[in-house]
């Protein structure tokens, strides 16, 4: 019973980029509401680090963060592969974004179960898992459109009205980016006061 | 399904099963939305009922007082999240596409979804009454730690469906604002740049604009909550380091742009109708645009107003303080825009008229009341009082629910085809007037005197006013009795409505009524004026008198 | 492209004119009246800072009352004079805007809410309610056993122990609690508001006074009660089933009577405070608990002086 699309809709696919883009703008106050509520709580807490813990370990995650950085480049080489129209150097700088994606996933999984607090040990404990955990969600989630974008490329004649697909995974990839680039300098390097 | 000419001829007798399904005209979803708003409005005004039979006696005498905590809660949660945005949302439905000339909203699909996570949720919202332990209890604010108590230590509990529908709101109204911003940017007729757009757009676009800004703040804050309550986690808990007013800035950073999400749509609907009905051109169309994003900026940074005596520093306070009373300026600027349109009018006391004339007068009233509040030594004295209450019922029944009634009296015609009754509108509108007056203005002495807000039970020298209150209730609630009336009858046997019985000047004006689904079709007409142009005789569109008179045509051939 | 706007002379005739500023001066006169009866809206006086706050409602209520009624008077006139004629469909004089309205219509609002604001600000200063706010530990052994806590300010000379649901008030300087609150006239008092429990609000209403209670936070709260009687103490941040009934009452009186009070009251032995939740409570397991889950009360505070609240009440 549903009403035909009328004919247009198809023929202007800037609606599409339009909306995904206030979505992530949207997306973004989400992000900036649990820095702000963990920047609050740390300055205010009389007892931030549960008992046993001294900090967080931060040389790992600094690979992490320099893997992921890396990423956005070679999403963007992709794209300038898509461009010049080479769906080989498209797909294999995709494929490698997505692998170091799927790493830094790897990376988060091996911190996680190395850690001495859990999600319940405190203000601390939760903060630091909603974090992590919501932008962790964020790059699987990434990672999967990256797939279901790989897997489009090669039904044929797909690319060849836009690429709206692509950008907009692309856009939501660097996007993940520096959100975990705040992440990083808001958990792991500002650890003192 | 468009016609091969212009102007297309009405649908015929569609059935009116399409009502009840999944379906992408944003016409079929925004009445989809506005019946589901009213079904859910009645629930909500059943509760407030119950609220005022508690309350015209001092004592907790009718109901245990855990039934009142949960009843008053649910019925601020039901009146917001399942009326005021739904319905609202059914008007930007209605009125964005044929206003600006497109034929559906830029993603019907995602319009669709949207509106079907209303029943969702509302069933999810309703369920809770009948789990263990009842509904959440803490007011429609949910302000931890109290609402995180969870007596009966259940993992499903009342407080934790009510977090999970008012978040799964929140996706909806996303998806929604999403979809009227695009729309409104992307879609319009051609020679309609951004100041030849009606007021409505503007507002809309300007609501919906808070919407994106404010709603991930909440769902935050929400899902903090949740975590808190469900898996024992501590941001708000201040055994484990947690601050429960953290809490409220999430809740408050979004709630308070909440309210101008309710309002802005109501300051179009006047911004419509009072040049429809006194013949005039909108007075200062352009600085009324202007205003409703002045309200934008400045709505989001007031929010601590809400927060006065909660643990909030005393510069806080005067910085807010500040901020809070900028905003009466745009306001203003849009009230004295009103006066100035129906100054000198050639007025017609139709229906929409009337409830459009209450609501502003409750406005202004409400509008003082608010300066008051904004000043941080009254409001220490009458925050979380009663006068709050009738401040902002003021506000929401006298003039926002007043505007979505005048809204639907204007539009029916349009988008239903049949012209509802004036006799049964104009009772209904007196009634409501007479109603939330007596209603809502003791609420003021009430809250000056001290009486405290969410009480199942009083003082007894608070009882004169809670009786005059009870009764300008109960006098609502029959006002409903002739709306109901109204819209059924006239619904399935109501005159046929031409296709511009107000002689109004606007885009959705020049289609039949009903519109046929896609609206102009590949005929859209060029803009090549401003709105509102009455009284200088320029036509709206190219091809204006063609139009005009193929219209007739068709209907004095129906 | 808008229409000139109509000549200043057929505007108004000299008549009007007159008309209208007669007026506007009965509004100016209706409203300092309304602004003098504001005053009866409010509970009596009975602290420092209720004349300070009713005096900046009166004016609010001043201004505010001419602003609505001016707005009133002009759709008044406008529904009674400028209706359409019965069978005129016509439109009406295209007057599309004015800038000089516009501009005159901004500033003078901006104008007038910046002079409201500005003496508002001068009136919570010298409010001078709020002291710090630091954040503590919830619930210390030693407190529940009437003890006093450790981190307390020298300056805090009452404690008030919010709870579900009832007011605990300590003197610590003379070892004395009780659950009526007891203030010597014309002081000014430190109070330091803690909860045990979920938020609370301690709301004086004829003191024009309140602050919520944060648990995990210790407030210091000063206020000066000017006038002996008998008050009402409210929770005023909803608290739980029994908020309404967590009330409790303050009771002014002069230096000498309070001395004698906290005296008398040291060498009472401690007993079962006031808390109506409980009492309510009980009689609500008796009917088989009708309603909704809820949160037992927290026992009532062992006190020196459990006072009374059912005693009639100035405001």
């Amino acid at each position: 019973m549903t009403a035909t699309i009328p004919q247009h809709q198809s023929e202007h696919p800037k609606h599409n980029l339009t909306g995904f883009i206030i979505f992530l703008c949207s997306e973004s106050v989400i992000f900036l509401a649990f820095f702000s509520g963990f920047a609050l709580l740390k300055t205010s807490a009389l007892n931030w680090l549960p008992a046993g813990v001294e900090g967080l370990e931060w040389r790992t995650p600094l690979i992490n963060t320099v893997v992921l950085i890396s990423s956005s480049g070679t999403i963007w080489l992709a794209e300038r592969c898509m461009a010049k129209g080479n769906l080989l150097g498209f797909r294999a700088f995709w494929l490698v974004t997505m692998a170091l994606g799927a790493y830094f996933l790897y990376g988060q999984a091996v911190e996680w179960g190395g850690l001495q607090f859990g999600f319940t040990s405190g203000v601390f404990g939760g903060t630091f898992y909603l974090l992590t955990g919501f932008h962790g969600l964020h790059v699987a989630t990434g990672v999967f459109l990256m797939g279901l974008m790989l897997v489009k490329s090669f039904i044929p004649q797909n690319y060849a009205g836009g690429e709206q697909g692509v950008q907009a995974t692309s856009l939501f990839w660097h996007f993940v980016d520096v959100i975990w680039i705040i992440l990083f300098v808001l958990i792991y390097v500002w650890q003192r006061s | 399904m468009t016609s091969a000419t212009f102007p297309p001829s009405p649908p015929e007798q569609e059935s009116w099963s399409r009502y009840f399904g999944f379906n992408t005209d944003a016409k079929v979803i925004g009445i989809q939305y506005i019946v589901t708003a009213f079904f859910f409005f009645l629930i909500g005004g059943l509760l407030a009922m119950i609220i005022r039979g508690e309350l015209i006696t001092p004592a907790s005498d009718l109901v245990d007082r855990t039934v009142y905590n949960g009843i008053y809660t649910m019925h601020g949660t039901i009146m917001l999240f399942l009326f005021i945005f739904p319905v609202l949302n059914g008007l930007n439905n209605l009125l964005i596409p044929t206003m600006i000339g497109a034929p559906d909203m830029a993603f019907p699909r995602l319009n669709a979804v949207a509106f079907w996570l209303v029943p969702i949720f509302g069933t999810l919202l309703i369920a809770s009454f009948f789990v263990p332990g009842g509904p959440a209890y803490s007011g429609w604010w949910s302000y931890p730690p109290v609402s995180i108590q969870n007596p009966l230590g259940h993992f499903i509990n009342g407080q934790g469906l009510w977090i999970t529908a008012v978040a799964l709101s929140g996706v909806a109204s996303i998806m929604g604002a999403l979809n009227f911003v695009t729309t409104i940017l992307r879609m319009r007729a051609p020679g309609m740049g951004f100041f030849r757009m009606p007021v409505f757009c503007w507002t809309a676009l300007a609501a919906q604009s808070l919407q994106l800004i404010g709603l991930p703040a909440l769902t935050g804050g929400a899902v903090m909550l949740l975590m808190d309550l469900s898996f024992g986690t501590s941001f708000y808990q201040p055994e484990g380091g947690g601050d429960p007013v953290l809490y409220q800035h999430f809740f408050w950073f979004y709630s308070h742009p909440a309210v101008y999400v309710i309002i802005l749509p109501v300051f179009g609907i006047f911004s419509e109708l009072f040049p429809v009905y006194s013949r005039k051109p909108l007075f200062g169309y352009v600085y009324v645009c202007l205003a409703s994003f002045i309200i934008v900026g400045l709505g989001l940074v007031v929010w601590v107003h809400h927060m006065f005596p909660s643990g909030v520093t005393q510069w806080m306070r005067n910085l807010f303080m500040f901020t809070t009373m900028l905003i009466a300026v745009p306001t203003g600027v849009k009230v004295f825009a009103w006066l100035g349109t129906i100054w000198r009018g050639k007025l017609r006391l139709t229906t929409p008229m009337l409830f459009c004339l209450g609501g502003l007068f409750n406005f202004v009233f409400a509008g003082i009341t608010g300066i008051m509040l904004a000043t941080v030594p009254v409001d220490i004295h009458v925050s979380n009082t009663y006068f709050v209450v009738g401040h902002f019922h003021y506000v929401i029944y006298g003039a926002a629910v007043m505007g979505i009634f005048a809204a639907v009296y204007h539009w029916f015609p349009k988008f239903i085809g049949r012209m509802p009754y004036e006799g049964l509108g104009k009772l209904h509108f007196l009634l409501t007037f007479v109603g939330a007056n007596l209603n809502f203005l003791p609420m003021h002495p009430l809250g000056l005197m001290g009486m405290p807000r969410r009480v199942s039970s009083y003082d007894p020298e608070f009882a004169f006013w809670n009786v005059l209150a009870s009764l300008g209730a109960f006098l609502l609630g029959v006002s409903i009795i002739p709306f109901l009336l109204n819209m059924v009858s006239a619904w399935v046997r109501g005159d046929r409505a031409p296709h511009n019985p107000w002689n109004a000047i606007g885009l959705e004006w020049l289609l039949p009524s009903p519109p046929p689904e896609d609206n102009f079709g590949e005929h859209v007409p060029t803009v090549i004026s401003r709105p509102y142009g009455y009284g200088l005789g320029e036509p709206l569109v190219e091809h204006q008198a063609e139009i005009e008179r193929e219209l007739t045509l068709q209907e004095a051939s129906a | 492209m808008t229409p000139p706007p109509a000549s200043p002379r057929s505007l108004i005739s000299r008549l009007g004119l007159v008309a209208l500023i007669a007026w506007i001066a009965l509004l100016v006169v209706l409203s300092w009246w309304v602004a003098q009866v504001s005053y009866t809206w409010l509970p009596v006086q009975a602290s420092t800072a209720a004349p300070l706050v009713d005096g900046l409602f009166s004016f609010e209520t001043g201004i505010g009352t001419f602003v609505f009624a001016a707005v009133v008077s002009v759709m008044v006139w406008v529904v009674l004079m400028h209706r359409a004629e019965k069978y005129d469909e016509s439109d009406a004089e295209p007057i599309e805007g004015n800038t000089r309205l516009e501009v005159i219509w901004t500033v003078i609002p901006f104008v007038l809410v910046m002079a409201i604001a500005v003496y508002a600000m001068r009136v919570n200063t010298s409010l001078g309610v709020l002291g710090p706010m630091e954040h503590i530990h919830l619930a210390n052994p030693i407190e529940d056993q009437g003890g006093y806590p450790g981190d307390r300010l020298p300056a805090e000379q009452v404690e008030v122990i919010a709870r579900q649901w009832s007011w605990e008030f300590r003197y610590p300087d003379a070892n004395v609690s009780s659950t009526e609150l007891h203030l010597p006239v014309d002081q000014p008092v430190t109070f330091r508001l803690v909860s045990n429990d979920v938020l609370h609000g301690f709301y004086i209403p004829a003191f024009r006074l309140k602050q919520d209670v944060i648990p995990g936070r210790a407030i210091d709260f000063n206020l000066t009660p000017t006038r002996e009687g008998r008050y009402r103490l409210r929770d005023s941040q909803f608290s739980g089933t029994w908020f309404a009934a967590n009330q409790a009452d303050v009771v002014v009186e002069s230096a000498a009577a309070y001395r004698a009070w906290l005296k008398q009251a040291a060498s009472e032995p401690l007993q079962a405070g006031l808390s109506d939740a409980t009492t309510e409570f009980d009689i609500r397991k008796q009917l088989n608990n009708p309603g909704w889950a809820t949160v037992p009360p927290a026992p009532p505070p062992q006190v020196n002086v459990p006072g009374s609240n059912t005693l009639p009440h100035d405001a």
